[in-house]
C-alpha cells in the first residue's frame, strides 16, 4: 500500500473545513482520478500528501511513514518520493529547459554524473528533443507542461501528483498530456491527478475518487462519476 | 557541505546578486550607511572611554604629613601606605620641592618665599590607586595612619566625575546597542525584499524536497557577501575621516585621540566582522519565515 489516510479531517484557521472524516487507500503502480469542484477538498488532500499542511485529525501514511508525525527535517525525504505537476507548471523562468530539470536534480544533492544521464533520458521520455536550451517563454504550454513532467520524474518518485494539470491547456494538448501520463503509469509510477474536466476522466477509464464539501462521496474503479 | 554543493551554492549567490542589481545594491547601502554610523558612535565610545580613563587615572591621594616627622617616621609611613590594598605607586614631594612648584604657578613677577617668610608646606605623598574608584576608600585608609594630618583626593568632585563617567559609558553601550539592532532590521528588511523577489523559487525547491539548509545557503553566501562590501565602504569612509581628523586636531579637550594604529586596524577589521555578520543575522531573520512550506 503506497497511501493510506484514516479518518482525516482538515480545517483551515479560517474555519473552513476542507476535508471531513475521509479514509482511503491506493495501491503502489494506481492511476487515480481526484474528480469534484473546485473547493470540494481536491487540493487540500493533495497537499496533505505531501505535508504542505497537516490534518487537523487522523492519520496519513505515504510509504508506511506517518506524515502527521514526520519530524520536520524528515520531510524533504517524504517530498523527493512525490514527483508534483503544477497547473501553471511553475517553471522557473530564467532557467534553460533542461537547468530546469537540473534545478530539481540539484535541489536534492544529485551528482553531475547522475545528472548528465537522467536528465536527456526524462527529456526524451516526454518528447521534448531539441529543445533542451529554450527557455520556458519560448515555448508552448503543452510544451511548458512537459517540461513540468520532465522535473517531477528527475527524481524517480514513487508518485506523480498532478494537481489540474490540464486546467490551462486545450483539449487536444490536453489529450497529448494525459497520453504521457498514462506511458508513466505503466512504466510502473502511480499518479494521483486532481481535475474537475469530467471528458478527461470518463475516457480514461481508471480509478475515480469523487470528493463534495470535504468527504468522499464515490470511489469507482472505472471512469464512473456522480458529479 | 558537499564540495560540488558548495560550488552550486556560491554560483548561485553570484547570479542572483547580478541579477537582483538593484535590490543588491540597496542592501550593501544601507549596510554601509548602518555600519558606518555605528562605526562613528563606536569611535566616539572609544574616544570617551579614553577620555575617562585619563581623568580618572589623574585621581590620586595626597596625604600631608605632620611637620615634626623624622625621615626614619616618614619611611615608616611609606610602608604603611604600601601595605595597603590596591595601592599602585607612591611619590614622595618633599616640602621644597612643593614650593617651588607653588612658585612656578605664581610666575617669576611674584615672590612666594618673600611673602610668607619661610615655606608653610608640609611634606606629602602623592599616591596612586591601582583601580582610580578605590580612591577614596585608600585615602580614608591612609589618613588613619599615624603621622599624616589630613588626605585629599578632591572630595566630592571625584564621586562626581566618577558619576557621570559611568553615565557615559552606559549611555554610549545602549547607544551602540540601539543602533545594532536597528542595522539588523534595516538589512533584514532590504534581505527580505529580495528573498520575497524568489520565493516562488524557494517554495519550488522546498515542494521538490529541499532542505532547509541547502535554500538558505545561497542566501548566507549573498548577505555575507553584501554585508561585507558594505562594511568595506564603510570602513573605507571611517579610516580616511578618522585618520584626516587625527592628523588635524589631534586632541579633544586637550585629550588626544586614539591613533594607536595597531587598535585602529584592529577596530576597522571587526568592523567588517560585524557587517558579515549583520548581512547574515538579517538573512537568517528574513528567510526563515518562507522556509515554512
Amino acid at each position: 500500500m503506497l497511501v493510506q489516510f484514516y479518518n482525516v479531517s482538515k480545517k483551515y484557521d479560517n474555519g473552513v473545513i476542507a476535508l471531513n472524516d475521509v479514509s482511503l487507500k491506493i495501491d503502489r503502480g494506481e492511476f487515480l482520478f481526484l474528480m469534484g469542484q473546485s473547493g470540494a477538498g481536491k487540493s487540500t488532500l493533495v497537499k496533505l500528501l505531501f505535508r504542505e499542511e497537516l490534518p487537523t485529525r487522523g492519520q496519513i501514511f505515504v510509504a508506511s511513514r506517518s506524515v502527521v508525525r514526520m519530524r520536520r527535517s524528515d520531510i524533504p525525504k517524504l517530498r523527493r518520493n512525490i514527483g508534483i505537476i503544477f497547473q501553471d507548471f511553475k517553471l522557473l523562468e530564467t532557467k534553460t529547459v533542461k537547468e530546469n530539470i537540473a534545478f530539481a536534480m540539484q535541489v536534492v544533492g544529485a551528482s553531475k554524473r547522475d545528472m548528465q544521464i537522467r536528465i536527456p533520458e526524462v527529456i526524451k521520455m516526454v518528447g521534448l528533443q531539441g529543445r533542451e536550451n529554450s527557455f520556458p517563454s519560448q515555448l508552448s504550454g503543452g510544451e511548458q507542461q512537459r517540461v513540468g513532467i520532465a522535473r517531477a520524474l528527475a527524481n524517480r518518485p514513487l508518485v506523480l501528483i498532478a494537481d489540474e494539470p490540464t486546467g490551462n491547456l486545450d483539449l487536444e494538448t490536453a489529450q497529448e498530456i494525459m497520453q504521457l501520463l498514462y506511458d508513466i503509469n505503466r512504466l510502473g509510477t502511480t499518479v494521483i491527478m486532481a481535475t474537475h474536466a469530467r471528458e478527461v476522466v470518463k475516457a480514461a477509464n481508471k480509478r475515480v475518487i469523487t470528493l463534495d464539501k470535504g468527504k468522499i462521496v464515490s470511489d469507482t474503479p472505472s471512469g464512473e462519476c456522480l458529479l | 557541505m558537499k564540495p560540488a554543493n558548495a560550488i552550486y551554492f556560491i554560483r548561485e549567490a553570484t547570479q542572483s546578486l547580478s541579477r537582483n542589481r538593484v535590490l543588491s545594491f540597496a542592501t550593501i547601502t544601507t549596510v554601509a550607511v548602518s555600519i558606518l554610523i555605528l562605526g562613528i558612535a563606536l569611535l566616539m565610545t572609544v574616544n570617551t572611554g579614553n577620555i575617562m580613563n585619563r581623568l580618572e587615572s589623574d585621581v590620586q591621594v595626597i596625604a600631608f604629613l605632620d611637620k615634626t616627622l623624622t625621615s626614619g617616621e616618614i619611611s615608616t609611613v611609606k610602608r604603611n601606605i604600601e601595605k595597603i590594598d590596591g595601592v599602585k605607586s607612591l611619590k614622595f614631594v618633599p616640602r621644597d620641592e612643593a614650593l617651588k612648584k607653588l612658585q612656578e604657578s605664581y610666575g617669576k613677577d611674584y615672590d612666594l618665599k618673600a611673602t610668607i617668610g619661610k615655606n608653610p608646606l608640609p611634606n606629602t605623598f602623592d599616591v596612586k590607586a591601582k583601580d582610580p574608584h578605590q580612591v577614596p576608600v585608600i585615602a580614608n585608609k591612609i589618613n588613619k595612619i599615624n603621622g599624616v594630618y589630613k588626605v585629599n583626593y578632591g572630595q566630592g568632585v571625584v564621586e562626581r566625575l566618577f558619576q557621570v563617567t559611568r553615565w557615559v559609558r552606559i549611555v554610549s553601550i545602549a547607544f551602540i546597542v540601539l543602533l545594532a539592532a536597528g542595522a539588523v532590521f534595516l538589512i533584514a528588511t532590504t534581505i527580505r525584499l529580495a528573498i520575497f523577489a524568489r520565493r516562488k523559487e524557494i517554495y519550488l525547491m522546498k515542494l521538490i524536497g529541499a532542505t532547509d539548509w541547502f535554500v538558505r545557503w545561497p542566501f548566507f553566501i549573498e548577505g555575507m557577501f553584501m554585508g561585507i562590501s558594505g562594511s568595506l565602504i564603510a570602513v573605507l569612509l571611517l579610516a580616511l575621516g578618522y585618520n584626516s581628523l587625527v592628523s588635524r586636531i589631534g586632541t579633544v579637550f586637550f585629550m588626544p585621540l586614539v591613533s594607536d594604529p595597531h587598535l585602529l586596524s584592529q577596530f576597522y577589521f571587526s568592523l567588517i566582522g560585524i557587517g558579515a555578520l549583520l548581512g547574515m543575522l538579517g538573512t537568517y531573520i528574513s528567510i526563515n519565515r518562507f522556509l515554512k512550506v
